[in-house]
């Protein structure tokens, strides 16, 4: 989505400041300083174990902040439970999917709707849904369990988008899954984008994630070691030896 | 080689409860065709009856089950005081039809609790405990209350709904109190915790109740008599015959709609399935959980209410819940715990292994043992499906989750 140099005037979608995490005794994240912009399309990468999925969790507030900052749409969130996070315009892709595949699709895709009364505009995204992923159509009164790997990956993307988010976290969409769909849910991912709807993604696939991406984080033991344009990282020599595999 | 012989092994251990089970089937159908065909005293209106009055039974476990069941699903909990809610809601039946022999401050501490609950409630919606609005509430609630229990004598119907109402708040304390501190600690916990909460009840229910036989006779048609006459014989009964399993029935389907149409019914699912996403996606996974607890014991309250008026009269309030409660467990158990027709299928069979067999069995020198022994048919199907099959008739297997 073009350029970003005058980044440091424009208003902020969500920012971590300092912020820092513990599971029990364990420190897992410390002192994570990150932005998201309206709009923009951000990875998060690093190795495993990295805390690449508690920061998303930080973000939703399934792990709590224990000490920092977060803001989301200029307003303090860290103290605000889940749904108030989703409420406010936050939606998730996470890890594995975690379709419920003892519902219908069509009751999967009810449940991203959760905290949503209008009808009308539950509709118009249903049928948004429908048109990024004709297959999960097809499928709609059919358990969620019964669908393959990159169908569930589809659904669960559609779920996320039913909440009409402002910004979607998206936890290793492409584990799992076959290459060639890979592409593709990078491309619908790329086409959600162009709509104004922030992206935050996590992923391990350094290369695809930022080939797409229009900033980058990386993550180290529970620290920012990197952070830049898409571009820089992608020709950045200490990323190319760590993550990108090349030699 | 020793593959094959583990597995042949493993097979082998497999025949025994089978067998068990073909032995009582055979036992039983063998039973019903010799009594039919050369005992007059047995004819069609007999065994209708004894059918209904099975199905009559299972409906009573069914609304117990049902109530382990969803808390199963949903928090990996079984509720042992769930037999000790079934108590209080049979006995809260009876205080409200009956002109109260009580003293106002016993009135007082329901009325506490009811008030204190629906606060718990209110605070879902205003945010806080200490709100205004949440605090007159549960004053008027509390004052209210306890000038009408004092003062007020309910036809069964209304006497009936104040239970349920009660015995499903009460439920909604339980969790808050007891479970609701311990969500994150392993499971011992909690589950000694509901033992903990099982014995409280018990006692309390002692306290107040006082430990006596307590008749149970409202004001009401259903326990009319009831004559019905099958081919060339007759049933004498009375309406609960009919009654019982229909009001379950109607309870059972208004559940079901609700899990699968409602909003919250949906959340509840998919809690079950899996808390973290469901939280994910905006479900406040707390107020489900309260949810659940507020139906179950809801339908423990009825089938409390049903229980008393099938019987008559009401056993000391520190064991009336046990068997009736851990039967019911079974029947979960049996059903494949978790699962919602599960529970119902589990608790009509235990009720026609309990009913049909002394039925036909009837309590005379040969086979008073059969009579005697009816309460442990429960967990002797119990004790063959667990080793059958230990998810259950309808449950899935246990080992899905990813």
């Amino acid at each position: 989505m073009g350029e970003r140099s005058n980044v440091a005037e424009r208003e902020k979608l969500l920012e971590l400041k300092k912020v820092t995490t513990h599971y029990g005794p364990i420190r897992v994240l410390t002192d994570v300083d990150m932005v998201i912009y309206p709009g923009e399309m951000v990875c998060l990468l690093g190795g495993n174990a990295s805390g690449k999925s508690t920061t998303l969790k930080t973000i939703l507030g399934i792990v709590k902040v224990s000490e920092g900052e977060m803001y989301f749409r200029g307003e303090r969130a860290d103290q605000l439970s889940t749904a108030e996070r989703i409420e406010r315009g936050m939606a998730v892709v996470p890890e594995n999917r975690r379709i419920f595949s003892k519902m219908t699709v069509l009751e999967n895709l009810e449940m991203g709707a959760y905290l949503r009364d209008d009808k009308k505009g539950i509709k118009e995204d249903m049928d948004y849904v429908f048109e990024l992923f004709p297959r999960v159509k097809e499928r709609l009164h059919q358990k969620g369990g019964t669908m393959s790997g990159g169908e569930q990956q589809m659904l669960a993307m559609g779920r996320a988008l039913m909440s009409r988010p402002k910004l979607i976290l998206m936890d290793e969409p492409s584990m799992g899954l076959a290459p060639l769909f890979v592409e593709r849910i990078f491309e619908i991912i790329k086409q959600v984008n162009e709509r104004g709807i922030s992206v935050f993604v996590v992923e391990q696939n350094a290369n695809v994630a930022l080939s797409i991406a229009d900033r980058g984080y990386v993550l180290q033991t529970g620290e920012v070691v990197l952070s830049g344009p898409a571009k820089e990282l992608l020709n950045n020599e200490a990323m190319k030896k760590a993550y990108l595999g090349e030699v | 080689m020793a593959v094959s012989s583990v597995s042949r092994a493993k097979r082998k251990v497999n025949w025994l409860p089978w067998l068990l089970l073909l032995g009582i089937a055979v036992i039983i159908i063998g039973r019903i065709i010799y009594l039919y065909s050369l005992d007059p005293r047995f004819n069609t209106a007999f065994f209708l009856r004894a059918f209904i009055e099975s199905v009559k039974l299972g409906s009573l476990y069914a609304l117990i089950a049902l109530g382990y069941t969803m808390v199963y699903g949903i928090i990996r909990l079984i509720n042992f005081a769930h037999g000790e809610v079934f108590m209080v809601g049979a006995f809260m039946t009876y205080f409200f039809f009956t002109f109260t022999p009580y003293p106002w401050f016993i009135s007082a501490i329901y009325a506490a609790i009811i008030a204190y609950g629906s606060m718990r409630v209110l605070e879902f919606f205003r945010g806080s405990m200490r709100d205004p609005l949440v605090l007159a509430a549960g004053g008027v609630i509390f004052i209210g209350l306890t000038v009408l229990v004092s003062s007020i004598t309910f036809p069964f119907w209304l006497a009936l709904i104040c239970s349920m109402i009660f015995t499903g708040v009460l439920g909604i304390v339980i969790d808050r109190v007891a479970y609701f501190p311990l969500r994150t600690a392993p499971r011992n916990s909690l589950l000694i915790t509901a033992i903990a909460v099982s014995f409280l009840l018990q006692n309390l229910g002692l306290l107040v109740f006082t430990n006596r036989q307590t008749p149970f006779r409202p004001d009401t048609p259903l326990i009319q008599p009831l004559q019905l006459t099958v081919g060339n014989g007759q049933v004498f009964s009375n309406w609960l015959l009919l009654a019982i399993p229909l009001i379950t029935a109607i309870l059972v389907v208004v559940l079901t709609l609700f899990v699968n149409r409602t909003r919250l019914g949906k959340a509840m699912r998919a809690s079950a399935q899996d808390a973290e996403t469901a939280q994910m996606m905006g479900v406040s996974v707390n107020k489900v959980i309260a949810t659940t607890f507020l139906l179950g014991s809801m339908l423990a309250a009825a089938g409390g209410a049903m229980w008393g008026l099938n019987f008559g009269s009401l056993n000391q309030p520190a064991i009336l819940g046990i068997l009736p409660g851990i039967k019911a467990f079974s029947a979960a158990v049996i059903g494949g715990i978790g699962s919602l027709p599960g529970a119902v299928i589990g608790a009509i069979i235990i009720g026609f292994l309990e009913n049909f067999t002394t039925a036909i069995f009837p309590k005379t020198a040969t086979f008073q043992g059969v009579t005697e022994f009816k309460d442990t048919f429960a967990f002797i199907l119990l004790i063959i499906v667990l080793l059958v099959r230990p998810s259950g008739i309808v449950g899935e297997d246990l080992s899905e989750k990813v």
